[in-house]
C-alpha cells in the first residue's frame, strides 16, 4: 500500500485511452503449465499508459490506438513478465505466462516509502509469501511460521508452551545486552514484541522475568492474514529505519482487497498434538534405592519401592504429564473484493489450540479490517485495523526455586514406584522428594495471559504533481499499536509448598499497558535524467512509546479466592512506567539506469530521549548498487539469464535502554518507614546508541529462463559503541553504570538455491535450499573480561573476552591459559544452518510439499540433564558404561568427571519441519456439484515438527529457558515439551 | 494546473499540521519511578533526610540472609539444605575438593551479600553523611547525630568484607565510585573500623542527648536515644575489638555498651522484619514445612550438645520427618530445624547482651582474669540450665569453654561467629568435615569485580 508507483498511475490512466482506438484485440492469459486461466492479469501497451485487465474467466479485450503493430506487456502476480509483439491483423491473442519460481517480478520494500523490484535488488532482503509462511501448515504464531525460511535467522523458543515465546537473531548478534531481536513493522505500525513479564518466575522462585516464559507479543498477529513479510537482515538493508534496526526489521503486509467479484474464503482446521519427543525415566531396583539414598532413608524407600512391585504400580511421570494429546482448532473466514474506488479485505480468526499439558492452550481471535480507498483520483486512504483478543495459559514449567512450581524440575526427583496422582477424596500425596506435588500444581495452578490489542494503521498518498515522465506525491502513514496484557498467577493454599508456607495461596496479578505511536511523511519524486529514472525521497519520522506496568501479590489467601482483596499480605510487587519519545529525518535517492544499473544512497537522522544527549541527531548512511549483466545489450547467454553482482552498505543503531541516564533513589520499605536508598547502578549521562555498519555484497543469478536462481551473500557486520554494564568496583556501594566500549563484528555467508527441477503439466517439482552461517567475534571489549549468563562457572556460562564470541560456553574446571579462567566448552552459534523445501504438483490439484532444517553445531547448556541427574531419575542413571563401579549418574563425562563440560551439549539436530498435502477440487466437478455458489474447495492435511533426529538429550534442542536474549539464550531448564501438530485442513472460497 | 495548484493546497495542509505539532521536537523526559540521587545533593529537606536513614537501616540488613546461610554453613553451625539447587551444598560445603574462587556460587562476580551488599550500606551511609552535611535544614546537632549513626552502622558493616576475604583486605577508602582506595590487610582495616566507630561515638555525643532527631524503625527499641544509640556503638566497638585481641578495649568499650550482667540475654538492636511492603524474616521456616530447602541444625551441633542445655532445648525443633537433599557429593539428613523465630515478622537481633557477656568473659580469659571470666561464663551457663563452670580456669581451658558456650549462645547469628572464631584462634581444623566431607575454608579471594576495576583503570 505504501507503494505501488508506477503500475497503480498507470492503472489509472488507462481506461482514458478507450476513445481513440483504431483496432481491437481480445483472448485469454492463462498458466503456461496447467491451462488455468490467470485472473486479473494486467495487458499493458509497451511505451503507454493503456492497457486491461483480465476478468474472472482470464478474458480481456483491448483496443488499440493506432494502426501499426505494438508490444503488449503482460504480467501477474508470481507470474513472470513477458512482451508480446502484435500487429493490425490479429484480433485474438492467447497469453500463456510462466510461474515466477525465482520471485524476480517481485516488490520488496526498500525504504520507508520506497520499493524496488527484486531482480533490481542491491540487498539479500527475504520475502517470506503467505504460501511459504503458512501455505504447507498452520503454525501458532507469525515467527513460529518463519523456522529453516529465512537465511541467516537463528530462531529459538523457550518450548513447546502454547501461545509464541520465540526469539528471531539475525546474522548472529548485534547487541550483548539488548534482546537482539529485530524491528517489526505490521503494515507501517511499530508494533510491541516485548516478551512480557507474568510474574511467573517470581512466584516459582526461578528469579527474574526472563524466566517467566512469557509469549512475546508477536503472537498475536493472526499468521494467516499475512501477504508477505520482508526480512531486512542487516544494517545494509535497514539503515533507513536508523535507531532501532540494529538486529534487523521484519516488515509484515497484511492481505488487502482486489477489484473484483466479492469473495467469501471459510477455512477451518482441525489437528492435535503430542509432543515431539520424550526421553523417559529410569528405572529403580533395591540396589540403586541402596546406593541413591542415604541409609537413614532406604527402609522407607525400599518399602514403598516394593509396594509399587507387589501392585506393579510405576508411573512414567515425564509420560504422564506431558504426552497428553491436544486438539487443535483453526477457523477462518475472509471476505475480500471491492470496485474501482474501494477494496477491502475483511478477516476473522478464531484460533483455540490446547497444550500437551493439561490445563494450557491458547485461544485468539482476530478481527481485521484493511479498506482503500480513492478519495479522489489524487488522493488515497488506506486503512489496517486489527482486534486481538489471546488468552494464553502455559502452565508451570523451566526453572523455579524451592517452590516445587515446575512440572518438569519436581519430576526430575521423584522415582517412578512413588505414586503422586491424586486421591480418590480428591486431596494429593505429599511429595517426599521434593517441595511440591506437580499433579496438584497442573491441576489447580493457574498462569494466564489474556491480551486485548488494537493495532491500527493508515495511509494517505496524495499525487500532487504528473508529468509524462515524473511524478511527485506525499505519503502521510501512521499508526498506533495499543496492547493490555491482564497476567494472573495463582498458586492456590492448599499446594504442598504453600501449606509449608506461613502464608500460603499465592496469588500475582499484572496490568501492563503499552501504547506505540509512530508517524511518517514524505515526499517522493520519481523523474528521468536522460535514461536514467531518479526517485528521490524526503521525509520525518516519529516514534512514541509508552509502558506502564503494575503488579500485585497477595500471600495467605482465603480458599478458592483470586482477588487481592481476599489475601493477608498484599503487596504491590512493582511498577513501571517508561515513555520514550524518538524522531528522525530521512533522505533517499535511488537510480536506474535501463534496469542495467541500480544504485541507492540514504541517509537517516535519529534522535532519542533514551541517549544521553537527547536533542544529538546520529546519522545512518546507506549506499548499495548492483549490476543487472544480463540486460546489458552485450549478454547473450541461453544458459545464465540474469547475472547481478551487488554490493550494499550501511549504517544502523540499537536504543539505549530505558533509565540509563538516571541514577535513582529506590524506595524501600522497613518497619513500618519509606527509605530512600542510593542505586547500585550509576547513571551514564553520557551514553550512546550501540551502532553497526555492515557490508553486504553478493550476487544473484538466474539460469534457464531464470527457471533456477542462485543468490549468494557475505556479509560483515561490525558494531561499535555497545552498551554493556562497566562493572564498577562493588567495594564502591555501586555495582554498573551503562558503557559504549565493546565492538562485535559478525560476518556469514548466505546461499540459496532455488529452481523448478521438473516442470510439466502434470507434474512440477520446486525446490529451495538455503544455507548460511555466522562466525562471531567480540574485537574490542573495553572492559575487563568477564563472565556472565547461565547459571555460574559450575554450570556453562558465557565467556564474554576480546577475540572469542560472547556466545562461548565455559565453566569449570579452571583453565589459566583461558581469559577468564575456565575451560571453554562450546559455542551456542551454530556451525552452519541448511534447510531444503520442496513443493510438488501432481496432476491437477493436488500438492505436497516439506521442509527440512538442518542445524549442525552449536551447543546448549542442558540443566535438565543437571536435575535430572541429581534426581537419579535420567534415562539409564544407575547403568555404568565404564564399569569403574560408579553409575553413570554420578560420572558424567569429559573427564575429569563431573565438571560443567558435562552438560554443554551439541544441539545439533534434523528436523522435518513441515509437511503439507492439499487437493483443490477441480471447477468442473464443483460446478457439477455447486453449480456457480462455490468457486474453489482445498483440502488437505499437514504436520507440524514432525521428525527429530538428534543426539542432544533434551526435548528440542531449540529450546531456551530465558527468552529472548542476545547471549545465554540456549539454557535448556526442564522446558515445555515441543509438540507434533498434525492437521487436517479445508478451505472453501464463494 | 487547477488541480495541480489544488494538491499542492492539500500537501500545505498537511505540513502545516505537522509545523504545528512538530514531530522533530522532543519532551525533556524525566525519570518517572524514581527521585534522583542529585536531588538529595544539595539543600536536603528534613524528610529527604529521613528516607536517607530510614534506606540506612534498609541497607543495613541486606547482609543478613547470605551471610546466615553461608557463612553458618562454612562453620558448620548449619547445613543450608536446598533440593533446588545442589551447589549450595556441594560448593558451600567444599565437596569434592572444591574452594572459593573469585566469582564463587552464591557470591558471584560482586561477592554479593558478603561483600557488595554491606559496601552498599557503607555508600548509603556516605551519601546520607553528605546530604546532611550539604543542607542548612537540618540543625548542627542534627548533623551530628546523623553522622553518629552512619559512621557506627558503617563500622559494623565494614567488618563483613573484613571477615569475609580475612588476610586478603578490604578497601576502606571508597567515597569515590571511580577512585576506590587500596586494599589495606585485615588488622590495619579492623583499625580503621575502630576510628571509624569511635568518631561516631564522639559525633554522638556531640549532638546532645534524648532522643536521636530522626526516627528508626522498633528495631532499635530501647536504643532509639543518643546514650542508647553510643551504646549500640560501643558493643559493636566491643565485637570488633575481639577481633583486634584489643582484651583491655573490649571491657572498656562493653563499659559504655548495653552490656548487662543481670538483664535479659536477648537485648540488643534489632533487624526489623514483617508483610509487604517491608520483606519477611529470611530465616524463618513453617514447623515441620514438607518441603526440602531449608536451614537445618549441624549434626555435629546435636552431637556435641551438653545434656539438659535449654538452648539446644530453645533453639532447635527435631522435625517429624528430616529434610533429605541428594547431590552427587551423597546425601545429606537434617533432623532439625531452626525454632528461633516464633514468626517470619520476628526481628533479628545482631548483637545481643549474651554476645557482650561472652566477650567480657573472653577478655577477662585472654587477660589471664580467670574469677572474672569464669563469673561471665557462669551467667551464660546459667541461664542454659547446665550448671556453673567446674573445669580449669586456665586461658586455654577457658578459651575452650568461651568458644563452646558461643557455638550453642550465638548459634546461627546473622554473623557466623564459630567460623570467625575458630578462624581467630587457628582452630578451623576443628570444625568437623566427616558429616559432609567438605572442606573448611579460611577465606575467599577478592570478588572477581575488584580486580577487574583494578584491571580497567590499569593498576
Amino acid at each position: 500500500m505504501i507503494n505501488k508507483p508506477l503500475l497503480t498511475l498507470i492503472l489509472l490512466f488507462c481506461t482514458i485511452g478507450i476513445s481513440w482506438a483504431q483496432y481491437s484485440i481480445k483472448g485469454t492469459v492463462s498458466d503456461e503449465r496447467t491451462g488455468e486461466p490467470l485472473i486479473g492479469a494486467s495487458i499493458l501497451i509497451k511505451g503507454t499508459t493503456s492497457g486491461a485487465v483480465t476478468d474472472l474467466d482470464g478474458n480481456y479485450t483491448l483496443e488499440i490506438n493506432n494502426s501499426g503493430n505494438v508490444e503488449l506487456v503482460v504480467s501477474s502476480i508470481g507470474y513472470l513478465k513477458k512482451t508480446i509483439p502484435v500487429n493490425p491483423n490479429q484480433s485474438v491473442v492467447n497469453i500463456q505466462l510462466n510461474e515466477d519460481a525465482t520471485n524476480l517480478e517481485e516488490v520488496v520494500v526498500t525504504g520507508l516509502v520506497s520499493s524496488v523490484k527484486r531482480s533490481n535488488l542491491a540487498n539479500a532482503v527475504t520475502t517470506v509469501s503467505a504460501r511459504d509462511l503458512t501455505g504447507t501448515t498452520t503454525i501458532q504464531t507469525t515467527d513460529g511460521a518463519l523456522y529453516g525460511k529465512v537465511a541467516g535467522a537463528t530462531i529459538r523458543s523457550n518450548g513447546g508452551a502454547p501461545g509464541g515465546g520465540i526469539s528471531i537473531q539475525l546474522r548472529g548478534i548485534s547487541s550483548l545486552q539488548s534482546a537482539s531481536q529485530p524491528l517489526i513493522i505490521v503494515d507501517g505500525v511499530y508494533i510491541n514484541n516485548a516478551s512480557q513479564r507474568t510474574g511467573r518466575a517470581t512466584v516459582s522462585g526461578a528469579g527474574a522475568s526472563s524466566q517467566d516464559d512469557g509469549a512475546n507479543r508477536l503472537a498475536d498477529i493472526n499468521p494467516a492474514d499475512i501477504e508477505t513479510i520482508e526480512v531486512l537482515k542487516g544494517p545494509s538493508a535497514a539503515a533507513i529505519y536508523g535507531t532501532r534496526a540494529n538486529a534487523g526489521v521484519i516488515i509484515i503486509t497484511t492481505k488487502r482487497g482486489a477489484e473484483g467479484r466479492t469473495t467469501v474464503s471459510l477455512s477451518q482446521d482441525v489437528g492435535f498434538a503430542k509432543p515431539l519427543r520424550l526421553l523417559g525415566v529410569d528405572d529403580w531396583s533395591e540396589e540403586k534405592i541402596n546406593f541413591f539414598f542415604p541409609e537413614s532413608r532406604r527402609p522407607i524407600e525400599l518399602e514403598r519401592f516394593r509396594a509399587a512391585q507387589s501392585t506393579g504400580t510405576f508411573i512414567d511421570y515425564e509420560d504422564f504429564f506431558y504426552n497428553n494429546t491436544a486438539l487443535l482448532l483453526n477457523t477462518r473466514i475472509n471476505v475480500s473484493g471491492g470496485s474501482e474506488k474501494t477494496k477491502f479485505f475483511v478477516s476473522g480468526n478464531i484460533t483455540d489450540e490446547d497444550g500437551t499439558v493439561k490445563n494450557t492452550g491458547f485461544e485468539r481471535y482476530s478481527i481485521r479490517a484493511n479498506i482503500d480507498h480513492k478519495i479522489t483520483d489524487k488522493i488515497k486512504l488506506g486503512i489496517s485495523s486489527n482486534y486481538i483478543r489471546s488468552n494464553t495459559d502455559r502452565g508451570f514449567t523451566g526453572n523455579q526455586n524451592n517452590t516445587g512450581a515446575s512440572i518438569g524440575y519436581s519430576i526430575s526427583y521423584v522415582p517412578n514406584y512413588y505414586d503422586l496422582r491424586r486421591n480418590d477424596d480428591g486431596t494429593y500425596p505429599i511429595n517426599p522428594y521434593f517441595s511440591e506435588n506437580p499433579v496438584s500444581v497442573t491441576d489447580n495452578a493457574v498462569n494466564n495471559s489474556q491480551v486485548n490489542r488494537f493495532i491500527q494503521a493508515f495511509t494517505l498518498d496524495f499525487d500532487i504533481l504528473k508529468t509524462q515522465n515524473s511524478y511527485l506525491k506525499a505519503t502521510v502513514a501512521g499508526g498506533l499499536d495499543y496492547l493490555q496484557n491482564s497476567t494472573q498467577i495463582y498458586l492456590p493454599e492448599f499446594l504442598q509448598f504453600q501449606r509449608s508456607q506461613a502464608n500460603p495461596g499465592d496469588l500475582f496479578i499484572g496490568r501492563q499497558e503499552s501504547f506505540n505511536t509512530n508517524f511518517q511523511a514524505a515526499l517522493v519524486y520519481n523523474w528521468n535524467l536522460g535514461t536514467v529514472n531518479m526517485n528521490s525521497q524526503a521525509g520525518l519520522v516519529r516514534l512514541d512509546f509508552d509502558n506502564n506496568s503494575l503488579f500485585n501479590r497477595g500471600r495467605g489467601l482465603v480458599p478458592g479466592q483470586r482477588n487481592l482483596k481476599q489475601a493477608n499480605i498484599q503487596e504491590i510487587n512493582e511498577q513501571f512506567n517508561s515513555k520514550i519519545q524518538e524522531a528522525g529525518i530521512f533522505l533517499q535517492q535511488e537510480a536506474n539506469w535501463e534496469d542495467k544499473i541500480v544504485g541507492t544512497v540514504g541517509v537517516r537522522w535519529d534522535k532519542s530521549t533514551l541517549n544521553g544527549d537527547p536533542n544529538e541527531f546520529y546519522a545512518f548512511p546507506r549506499a548499495s548498487v548492483a549490476f543487472n549483466i544480463a540486460n546489458f545489450d552485450f549478454w547473450n547467454s541461453g544458459v545464465i539469464s540474469q547475472l547481478k553482482p551487488r554490493i550494499a552498505y550501511g549504517e544502523t543503531a540499537g536504543p539505549v535502554p530505558f533509565g540509563a541516564t538516571f541514577t535513582p533513589l529506590g524506595g524501600t520499605n522497613i518497619g513500618g518507614l519509606l527509605g530512600s536508598t542510593v542505586s547500585t547502578t550509576i547513571g551514564n549521562t553520557l551514553i550512546q546508541p550501540e551502532t553497526a555498519s555492515e557490508l553486504e555484497f553478493g550476487v544473484d543469478a538466474g539460469f534457464f529462463n531464470n527457471r533456477i536462481s542462485l543468490e549468494a551473500t557475505y556479509y560483515i557486520k561490525n558494531t561499535q559503541n555497545n552498551l554493556q554494564n562497566l562493572n564498577l568496583a562493588p567495594s564502591t556501594g555501586v555495582n554498573t553504570t551503562l558503557s559504549n566500549e565493546a565492538e562485535l563484528q559478525n560476518k556469514g555467508l548466505e546461499l540459496g538455491l532455488s529452481g523448478t527441477v521438473v516442470e510439466k503439466s502434470n507434474f512440477r517439482w520446486f525446490s529451495r535450499i538455503l544455507y548460511w552461517q555466522n562466525t562471531i567475534e567480540m574485537t574490542r571489549l573495553g572492559v575487563p573480561t568477564y563472565i556472565s549468563g547461565g547459571f555460574g562457572s559450575g554450570l556453562g556460562t558465557f565467556l564474554y573476552a576480546e577475540g572469542y564470541s560472547p556466545t562461548t560456553i565455559v565453566g569449570t574446571p579452571a583453565d589459566p591459559s583461558i581469559p577468564g579462567g575456565f575451560t571453554i566448552w562450546g559455542d551456542a552459534q551454530p556451525d552452519f544452518n541448511l534447510s531444503f523445501s520442496n513443493s510438488f504438483s501432481i496432476y491437477k490439484g493436488l500438492e505436497f510439499s516439506f521442509l527440512v532444517d538442518w542445524r549442525n553445531g552449536g551447543s546448549n547448556v542442558n540443566l535438565s540433564s543437571f536435575l535430572a541427574d541429581g534426581g537419579g531419575t535420567t534415562n539409564g542413571w544407575f547403568d555404568d558404561d565404564n564399569g569403574d563401579g560408579i553409575p553413570n549418574g554420578r560420572q558424567r563425562n569429559p573427564e575429569p568427571y563431573n565438571n560443567a563440560g558435562r552438560w554443554v551439549q551439541d544441539a545439533s539436530f534434523v528436523k522435518i519441519r513441515e509437511i503439507g498435502l492439499y487437493y483443490t477440487l477441480p471447477k468442473t466437478t464443483l460446478s457439477e456439484w455447486f453449480g456457480t455458489t462455490v468457486q474453489n474447495i482445498r483440502v488437505g492435511t499437514s504436520v507440524n515438527n514432525a521428525f527429530l533426529f538428534t543426539d542432544y538429550d533434551g526435548y528440542d534442542p531449540e529450546t531456551s529457558s530465558f527468552g529472548a536474549q542476545s547471549v545465554g539464550n540456549n539454557v535448556d531448564i526442564a522446558p515445555y515439551p515441543t509438540s507434533r501438530r498434525i492437521f487436517f485442513h479445508v478451505t472453501i472460497d464463494f | 494546473m487547477k488541480n495541480i495548484a489544488k494538491n499542492i493546497g492539500f500537501a500545505l495542509i498537511a505540513a502545516t499540521i505537522i509545523a504545528s505539532c512538530n514531530p522533530l521536537e522532543l519532551d525533556d523526559i524525566q525519570d518517572p519511578n524514581n527521585p534522583s540521587v542529585g536531588s538529595i545533593a544539595k539543600n536536603a529537606s528534613p524528610e529527604q533526610i529521613q528516607f536517607l536513614i530510614t534506606g540506612l537501616e534498609s541497607r543495613h540488613r541486606g547482609y543478613v540472609t547470605n551471610i546466615s546461610q553461608a557463612w553458618n554453613t562454612f562453620g558448620r553451625e548449619i547445613w543450608y539444605l536446598n533440593a533446588s539447587d545442589p551447589r549450595f551444598q556441594t560448593d558451600w560445603l567444599g565437596q569434592n575438593g572444591r574452594v572459593p574462587d573469585r566469582s564463587y556460587f552464591g557470591f558471584g562476580n560482586t561477592g554479593g551479600g558478603s561483600w557488595a551488599t554491606p559496601y552498599q550500606a557503607i555508600k548509603q551511609a556516605d551519601v546520607l553523611k553528605l546530604a546532611a552535611d550539604n543542607t542548612d535544614n537540618i540543625t548542627a546537632a542534627q548533623k551530628s547525630a546523623v553522622v553518629g549513626f552512619s559512621k557506627t552502622i558503617q563500622g559494623y558493616q565494614y567488618m563483613i568484607p573484613a571477615n569475609f576475604v580475612y588476610n586478603n583486605g578490604i578497601r576502606m577508602d571508597v567515597t569515590n565510585p571511580l577512585k576506590p582506595g587500596p586494599f589495606v590487610p585485615y588488622e590495619e582495616a579492623l583499625n580503621q573500623i575502630n576510628t571509624i566507630l569511635d568518631e561516631g561515638f564522639q559525633a554522638l555525643g556531640a549532638s546532645g542527648s534524648g532522643n536521636f532527631p530522626f526516627k528508626l524503625t522498633s528495631g532499635f527499641n530501647g536504643f532509639n536515644t543518643i546514650t542508647g544509640l553510643q551504646q549500640v556503638n560501643r558493643a559493636i566497638a566491643a565485637r570488633l575489638n575481639a577481633y583486634r585481641k584489643d582484651w583491655q578495649g573490649v571491657l572498656t568499650a562493653l563499659e559504655g555498651s548495653f552490656m548487662n550482667l543481670n538483664g535479659n540475654l536477648n537485648a540488643g538492636p534489632a533487624h526489623p522484619y514483617g508483610a509487604a511492603p517491608d520483606i519477611f524474616n529470611p530465616l524463618y521456616y513453617v514447623p515441620n514445612a514438607a518441603v526440602n530447602t531449608m536451614i537445618v541444625v549441624h549434626p555435629s551441633v546435636l552431637d556435641d550438645a551438653t545434656p539438659g542445655d535449654l538452648r539446644v532445648q530453645n533453639k532447635f525443633l527435631k522435625r517429624t520427618n528430616p529434610v533429605t537433599v541428594t547431590t552427587d557429593a551423597g546425601a545429606l539428613v537434617g533432623t532439625h530445624q531452626d525454632a528461633r523465630w516464633v514468626s517470619n515478622s520476628s526481628p533479628i537481633t545482631y548483637i545481643r547482651n549474651e554476645e557482650l557477656i561472652l566477650l567480657k568473659a573472653e577478655a577477662h580469659a585472654n587477660l589471664n582474669q580467670g574469677t572474672a571470666a569464669v563469673a561471665a561464663i557462669n551467667i551464660i551457663r546459667n541461664a542454659a540450665g547446665i550448671g556453673p563452670y567446674t573445669g580449669a580456669t586456665t586461658t586455654a581451658a577457658l578459651i575452650d569453654e568461651i568458644l563452646y558456650q558461643r557455638r550453642y549462645s550465638l548459634w546461627a547469628e546473622p554473623w557466623g561467629h564459630r567460623w570467625i572464631d575458630a578462624r581467630r584462634y587457628d582452630r578451623l581444623a576443628d570444625i568437623p568435615t566427616s558429616y559432609d566431607k567438605g572442606t573448611i575454608f579460611t577465606q575467599f579471594p577478592h570478588p572477581q569485580a575488584e580486580l577487574s576495576w583494578d584491571d580497567y583503570i590499569g593498576n
